[in-house]
């Protein structure tokens, strides 16, 4: 006679350890798994509109993923201006978290072909991998047919989302970083409000302003961001002034260079040896409560510094060492590949509306990003603005000084992360610059090895 | 000696093997196939995926044979990773154990207020975790917090919990078992109640004291409990990923990267499938060991009752 088996504590425990490592492994793997050798992104011709885009024919809707938090509010305000003047396009604002949230939605949405959006935000260290992949629709025919002035936009904002000739991302909440000071501590420690021109007058400063209890520094005179926080794009910055850089055009990675080493010790001694920084969890709160006397800040902080603060806030250009750095940053707008003609034209309708004069003020006067048109800064709407805020009058003074990010940051997947684990190492962990950086170079290297290889294939 | 089973028999024999065959697949049927679809056919995927330079938004891949192997164990970065890892189920898993041992033991004498006191202790193991995250940042902040002014009546300076990298390991460990404490109590509580009475009477009879009852009584009682406890506080130990991603992101530099936040960062932050796959698998290889082990050497000690 058979005998029935039942299921006993110890199989249940075994299927129980089974399942969960199964699930873990489960989920790295993606939906669909088409196993093929690399092969160029599509060809531009293969991703534009079937027919030349035309102005939309009937009431359409078109799907945004755009910020989240604080700025999506302001996005809210600025998408129903749009929606509330019934050009026959509708925007359906959707939001899915942060720049790297979105980006991974994206990914998770290209990979499973449905759901997409016409319109995404996408970041400066994001829009490259979409693009790479074909991912986003080439837009100088859509961007002639809106008769969009692409001569009035920032020249520098405007090249940086251009491939081979052709627009691929759309400048729109653009950033630089700001040197944010507290004045009323300045004046305090008998200092004048102002920026400081270099940083070696910082250095004379700082131990003004710094203020200890005991061992603990209650007020530091600067604060540093971790990683998450994006510190790789303001020590960028600080890279350039000291005459380094992350790497050339062409990824070839400068962080051994004198200079970088120099930066990268300078950062350290600022909160070792000399004592007067602090690494920051959270660098605005750290400011507008006082515990740091000046940072630096994104541009797009800049309202919500105003807001928070209970002192008088100045905002100058970042300090020079042997010379002036400061990179650009922030997010812009890119349509995906997949839209269709009518749709494709009528998100750009959108976005030279949300660019323009009318919703680019808004966004810009309502956020602290910097107008991205050049008639949008000197219109009388901003002329008014700058009177009642004159913080905000630096950042589009100190833009024409700036340039572009280095490739190393912005085109290898995770070099974000990655330079800015290397700096929380050098800061935080107090290791050897030269070490950590010989790490890091080694990381980069690797990590530029297909962005490199898809470049070659697809002609530059 | 045997006669050969008649014509008659074998087909009723057969009919009934047939019978309960189409009983097993109906029934396990739709579970076996959720499985296959959903947990192997992806692990097998992920097998694949760890011999390959995977593109996650193209969705193509080239053979790059133990390169992403090679990657991953050469990083300077892993043994960092392997010890958080280590570190982190250690503690947490012998916090929530024996924690939740106390909080069973005194939860489950009769006083006044125990189902509420059972209720608030269990609750945050039903909270998003995400949220528990966003709570704990504000409770660990150095200058505002509510562990800043607890420690400042008590005359102590507090750390930068979240910003020292000596500190911050811990204090996503303390939120950790703050989390998972109620669940391990509810099961001790379940434990407890089903050792019978008449053991402890007996016990007391042979004139055992509290301290003998409970080493040889409660203890060996609860010795399934505990081994079932065990086995699921390391695996969902190993797998604790909301905390992390809220709380640290891995930071402050690497001080609180493990092993299930690195695979993540790998695959969505550096895009690279490949080498998060490889980690997948070592995360799984390394869970199945400790699982196996478990169950080679530390069942014997288990009694069923």
């Amino acid at each position: 006679m058979k005998t029935s088996k039942t299921i006993s504590r110890r199989n249940l425990l075994k299927g129980i350890a089974l399942g969960a490592g199964a699930a873990t492994l489960a989920a790295c793997a993606p939906a669909s798994q088409r196993p093929a050798p690399a092969e160029a992104p599509q060809s531009e011709a293969a991703t534009q509109p079937a027919a030349a885009p035309a102005a939309p024919s009937g009431p359409t809707e078109i799907v945004y993923w755009g910020f989240s938090g604080g700025l999506g509010n302001t996005e809210d305000e600025l998408v129903k201006m749009y929606n509330d003047k019934n050009t026959g396009v509708t925007i359906k604002r959707e939001v899915q978290g942060n720049y790297e949230e979105t980006a991974q939605k994206l990914t998770a949405q290209l990979a499973a072909k449905s759901d997409l959006p016409q319109i995404v935000l996408l970041s400066d260290v994001w829009w490259f991998k979409f693009y790479r992949s074909g991912s986003l629709l080439p837009l100088n025919e859509l961007v002639a047919a809106q008769k969009m002035d692409t001569a009035d936009f920032v020249d520098s904002l405007w090249i940086e989302g251009v491939r081979k000739g052709v627009q691929h991302w759309i400048p729109f909440a653009r950033s630089t970083p700001l040197f944010y000071y507290n004045a009323d501590m300045l004046e305090a420690a008998g200092l004048e409000a102002r920026g400081p021109k270099t940083w070696n007058e910082f250095m004379e400063w700082a131990p003004k302003l710094v203020q200890k209890e005991g061992d603990t520094l209650k007020v530091a005179a600067f604060a540093h961001p971790g990683a998450a926080s994006y510190i790789a794009w303001l020590f960028q910055c600080v890279a350039w002034q000291f005459g380094g850089s992350y790497s050339d055009a062409e990824f070839n990675i400068k962080l051994l260079e004198p200079d970088t080493v120099r930066a990268g010790q300078f950062y350290q001694d600022t909160v070792n040896k000399m004592g007067w920084a602090i690494a920051s969890q959270d660098v605005q709160k750290d400011f507008v409560t006082g515990l740091a006397a000046t940072a630096m800040l994104s541009t797009g902080s800049l309202a919500g510094v105003l807001r928070d603060a209970t002192f008088r806030v100045g905002t100058a250009f970042l300090p020079e060492e042997k010379q002036f750095g400061c990179c650009t940053g922030g997010a812009g707008l890119a349509i995906l590949a997949g839209a269709s003609p009518d749709k494709a034209a009528a998100a750009m309708q959108y976005i030279d509306w949300a660019t323009g004069n009318e919703g680019g003020a808004f966004w810009s006067q309502n956020t602290g990003y910097m107008p991205v048109r050049k008639s949008t800064a000197a219109s009388e709407s901003y002329a008014k603005f700058f009177e009642e805020r004159p913080q905000a009058k630096t950042a589009v003074e100190q833009l024409p000084k700036t340039k572009p990010q280095d490739a190393a940051r912005v085109f290898i997947p995770g070099g974000d992360q990655i330079i800015g684990k290397g700096l929380e190492r050098i800061i935080i962990s107090k290791e050897d610059v030269t070490t950590v950086w010989t790490d890091v170079t080694a990381e980069l290297n690797r990590e530029a090895e297909p962005v490199k290889r898809d470049i070659a294939a697809m002609g530059g | 000696m045997k006669s050969p089973p008649n014509n008659q028999n074998l087909i009723g024999r057969i009919r009934r093997d047939w019978r309960e065959w189409l009983t097993f697949v109906l029934l396990a049927g739709p579970n076996l196939g959720l499985f296959v679809i959903f947990t192997y056919a992806p692990m097998l995927n992920n097998v694949l995926l760890s011999f390959q330079e995977y593109d996650l938004i193209r969705s193509t891949g080239t053979w790059v044979g133990l390169t992403n192997f090679q990657t991953v164990f050469n990083s300077s970065q892993t043994g960092r990773i392997l010890l958080n890892t280590l570190v982190f189920t250690v503690a947490s898993v012998g916090g929530v154990l024996l924690l939740g041992l106390f909080g069973g033991l005194l939860l489950n004498q009769p006083l006044r207020g125990r189902n509420a006191a059972r209720s608030i202790l269990f609750s945050p193991f039903i909270i998003s975790g995400a949220a528990i995250a966003i709570v704990w940042i504000y409770i660990f902040d150095p200058r505002f917090g509510l562990l800043y002014t607890i420690l400042k009546w008590l005359g102590l300076t507090s750390p930068n919990w979240l910003g020292d990298p000596n500190w911050a390991l811990l204090a996503v460990i303390i939120v950790y078992i703050w989390r998972n404490l109620g669940y391990a109590t509810v099961i001790y509580i379940a434990g407890l109640q089903a050792i019978p009475a008449d053991l402890y009477e007996a016990a007391r009879v042979d004139g055992a004291g509290l301290w003998a009852r409970m080493r040889h009584v409660t203890l060996p009682g609860l010795a399934p409990v505990v081994f079932f406890l065990i086995v699921t506080s390391i695996l969902s130990s190993f797998q604790a990923f909301d905390l992390i991603n809220v709380m640290t992101r891995g930071g402050p530099a690497n001080a609180t990267n493990t092993l299930i936040y690195h695979l993540y960062e790998m695959a969505f932050i550096n895009l690279s499938v490949g080498r998060a796959a490889v980690i997948a698998l070592a995360l799984f290889g390394l869970m199945f060991i400790v699982t196996l082990l478990q169950l080679r050497y530390l069942e014997r000690r288990v009694t069923y009752a």
